[in-house]
C-alpha cells in the first residue's frame, strides 16, 4: 500500500479514535513522567553515594589554624601527628583500610559543591585551601562498630573531629530512598492502568472497525496490513505521550533543580545535571514505546487473526 | 478448482454434524448453484472454501490447495484468488464507489496507478460507469450490489463466492445482478452461488447442488430450485 494511503488511513483512524486516543496519551504520559521522576531520583542517589563516597567510612579531620577543638592548641597538626593518627588506623583491627585525603583534595572536592551556588562559591574562593586540613577516610571491616575507633581517634592530637558518614548521611539516603520507591511504585500502578487502556483502545477500535476487518481478511489483506493502522495509532500515542513526559521532566529540572536545589539546597551534596536528565530521556521514550506496541502486537494478534 | 473429499464438520458443542462425508467436485469455469434450507450446511459449505473453518475430518481442495493443511499466514494468499459477495453488500459507508472498489486492490498492495487503471474498466463492467464518485447510501440496492461485484471481480480472481447475492433485492434487479454473475462467469472465473430463489435457478439452468441437514442430496446439472425429472 502507498505511504500516502497509509498516512491517510492514519489520521481517518486517529480522527476517529480521538477522545480514546487522548485519554491514553494523558494516562501513558502522567506514568512515564513519575517513572522518569523515579529513574532521575535513583540518577541522584547514585550521584550523592559517589560523592560522598562509600557510605560506610568514618571522616577524620585533622587540625587546621583555625580548629576549635581542645585538640587543637597546637593549630595545623604537625607531621608528626599525622603519622600517629596513622599508625593507630593501621594498629586498630576494626580498620580495614583508610585513605588519605589532602587538603587540596578536600577543598576541590567542596568547589564541586559549593561551586554549584555562586555565593558559596565566592566565599570559598576567600578562604582558600589552606583553609582545609588534611582528612582520612576509614573503612571499617564491620560498618555498624564505628565507636571503638571513633573513640581512639577523636582523642588524639591534631584530631579536630572524627564522624561517621553513615550516621550522618543515613537521613538523607532514605528520604532519596523512600521518594525513589514511592515515584517507582505510583508509575508501576500507572504503567499496568495504561497497559490496560492500550489493550482496551484497541479491543474497542477492532469493533468499532469490524466491518472493515471483515472486509479486509475477505479480500485477502495479510495480518500484517490489518495490524498496521493499529500499531501506526499507538506509536503516534506513544511518541507523542513521550515527548510530554520528557517536556515535564525538562520542566522539572528547569524549575526545581536547576532553579531551586541546585542554588538554595547547594550545600547538601551535588544535584542531578542536563546530562542524567538526557539520559532518563531516553529510557522514558523507549519505555513509552514499548507500553503502546507490545499490547497492541499481543492484542492485535487475538483480536484479528485472519 | 474446488474439491471436497469425504468431509464432516461438527461445531463444538453440535450434537449434529454441519457436513457429513461430503465429497464433490466444481471444475474451472462451472457455475453452480447451492440450494439448501437454512441450517442444510450452505453456510459452513461457503466458509469452508474461503478456509473461515476447516474440516473435521476429510479433506477440502481450493485453487489447488489443500485448505486443512494451509498454514495461517498464506490463506490471505488463497482469498486474493477468491471474490465474495454476500447479501448485506458489506460496503464502507464512508468510502466511495471506487474507494470502496479501490480498496481491495489497496489491501493486497497494488500500485497506484494500476488501480486506477482497474477500477473505472471495472465498474464499467458491472454497469456503474460515471458514479465511482457517489456514496453507497446514495444508491439503490441493486447499485450498491454492483459495486460489491465489482469489489469481488475487480482482483480477477478464479473463483466468485456468491452467498444470497439477490436476497436483499427485488426480482428485477436480481435479474441484472445475475446477468453480471453470468457475465462474470464467461470470463472462465468459476461462480458458486448459495440461494434461496427458486425463480432465479429455474431460469438459469445450471448445476444445481442440494444440500439437507449437512448430507449431498443431489447434484444436477442444468437443474432446477425443486427437484424434478
Amino acid at each position: 500500500m502507498a505511504l500516502g494511503s497509509i498516512f491517510s488511513e492514519l489520521t481517518t483512524g486517529l480522527r476517529r479514535n480521538f477522545s480514546m486516543t487522548v485519554s491514553l496519551v494523558v494516562t501513558m504520559s502522567v506514568s512515564l513522567v513519575l517513572a522518569s521522576l523515579g529513574l532521575l531520583l535513583q540518577a541522584q542517589a547514585d550521584r550523592t553515594e559517589k560523592y560522598f563516597g562509600d557510605r560506610l567510612q568514618i571522616q577524620v579531620n585533622l587540625c587546621t589554624q583555625n580548629s576549635s577543638a581542645d585538640s587543637c592548641v597546637g593549630g595545623r597538626a604537625t607531621p608528626e601527628q599525622e603519622a600517629e593518627v596513622e599508625s593507630a588506623l593501621d594498629g586498630n583491627p576494626e580498620v580495614k583500610s583508610f585513605e588519605r585525603w589532602s587538603p587540596e583534595r578536600n577543598y576541590e572536592q567542596a568547589q564541586e559543591r559549593l561551586g554549584q551556588n555562586e555565593e558559596d562559591r565566592k566565599q570559598l574562593e576567600a578562604l582558600g585551601p589552606e583553609s582545609f586540613g588534611t582528612s582520612y577516610m576509614v573503612t571499617l571491616e564491620d560498618p555498624n562498630e564505628f565507636q571503638g575507633v571513633q573513640s581512639q581517634i577523636s582523642g588524639m592530637d591534631g584530631v579536630a573531629s572524627v564522624f561517621s558518614l553513615r550516621d550522618l548521611l543515613a537521613p538523607l539516603f532514605e528520604v532519596l530512598s523512600k521518594l525513589r520507591w514511592a515515584a517507582l511504585g505510583t508509575s508501576l500502578l500507572l504503567i499496568v492502568a495504561a497497559v490496560l487502556q492500550v489493550s482496551n483502545t484497541i479491543r474497542m477500535t477492532a469493533y468499532a472497525r469490524r466491518r472493515e476487518i471483515g472486509i479486509m481478511r475477505l479480500v485477502g489483506a495479510s495480518t500484517w496490513h490489518i495490524q498496521l493502522p493499529f500499531i501506526l495509532e499507538s506509536l503516534v500515542a506513544a511518541v507523542v505521550s513521550a515527548a510530554l513526559a520528557c517536556g515535564g521532566l525538562a520542566a522539572f529540572m528547569h524549575f526545581v533543580v536547576y532553579g531551586f536545589l541546585r542554588d538554595r539546597l547547594a550545600g547538601l551534596t551535588t544535584w542531578v545535571r542536563w546530562q542524567e536528565a538526557i539520559t532518563v530521556m531516553g529510557y522514558t521514550t523507549v519505555l513509552a514505546l514499548l507500553l503502546a506496541l507490545v499490547p497492541t502486537l499481543v492484542m492485535t494478534r487475538r483480536y484479528l487473526k485472519v | 478448482m474446488i474439491r471436497f473429499e469425504n468431509v464432516s464438520k461438527t461445531y463444538p458443542g453440535q450434537p449434529r454434524p454441519a457436513l457429513e462425508k461430503l465429497s464433490l467436485e466444481i471444475e474451472k469455469g462451472e457455475f453452480v448453484f447451492l440450494v439448501g434450507q437454512s441450517g442444510s450446511g450452505k453456510s459452513t459449505f461457503m466458509r469452508m472454501i474461503l478456509r473461515e473453518t476447516r474440516p473435521t475430518t476429510g479433506r477440502v481442495y481450493v485453487a489447488g490447495k489443500e485448505i486443512n493443511r494451509l498454514a495461517n499466514w498464506k490463506v490471505p494468499k488463497l482469498r486474493r484468488q477468491l471474490g465474495t459477495v454476500f447479501q448485506d453488500f458489506r460496503l464502507l459507508p464512508n468510502k466511495t464507489v471506487s474507494e470502496n472498489v479501490a480498496f481491495a486492490l489497496q489491501v493486497i498492495g497494488k500500485s497506484r496507478s494500476e488501480i486506477r487503471r482497474v477500477v473505472p474498466e471495472t465498474l464499467e463492467l458491472v454497469g456503474l460507469e460515471g458514479k465511482g464518485d457517489r456514496m453507497p447510501d446514495e444508491l439503490s440496492g441493486g447499485e450498491q450490489q454492483r459495486v460489491a461485484v465489482a469489489r469481488a471481480f475487480v482482483n480477477r480472481p478464479m473463483i466468485l463466492i456468491a452467498d444470497e447475492p439477490t436476497g436483499n433485492l427485488d426480482p428485477a434487479t436480481s435479474v441484472g445482478i445475475m446477468k453480471l454473475l453470468d457475465r462474470i462467469n464467461r470470463t472462465g472465473t468459476t461462480v458458486v452461488m448459495a440461494t434461496h430463489d427458486a425463480g432465479i435457478v429455474d431460469q438459469m439452468r445450471k448445476r444445481v447442488i442440494e444440500l439437507a441437514g449437512g448430507v449431498l442430496v443431489r447434484d444436477q446439472s442444468r437443474g432446477a430450485y425443486d427437484y424434478e425429472n
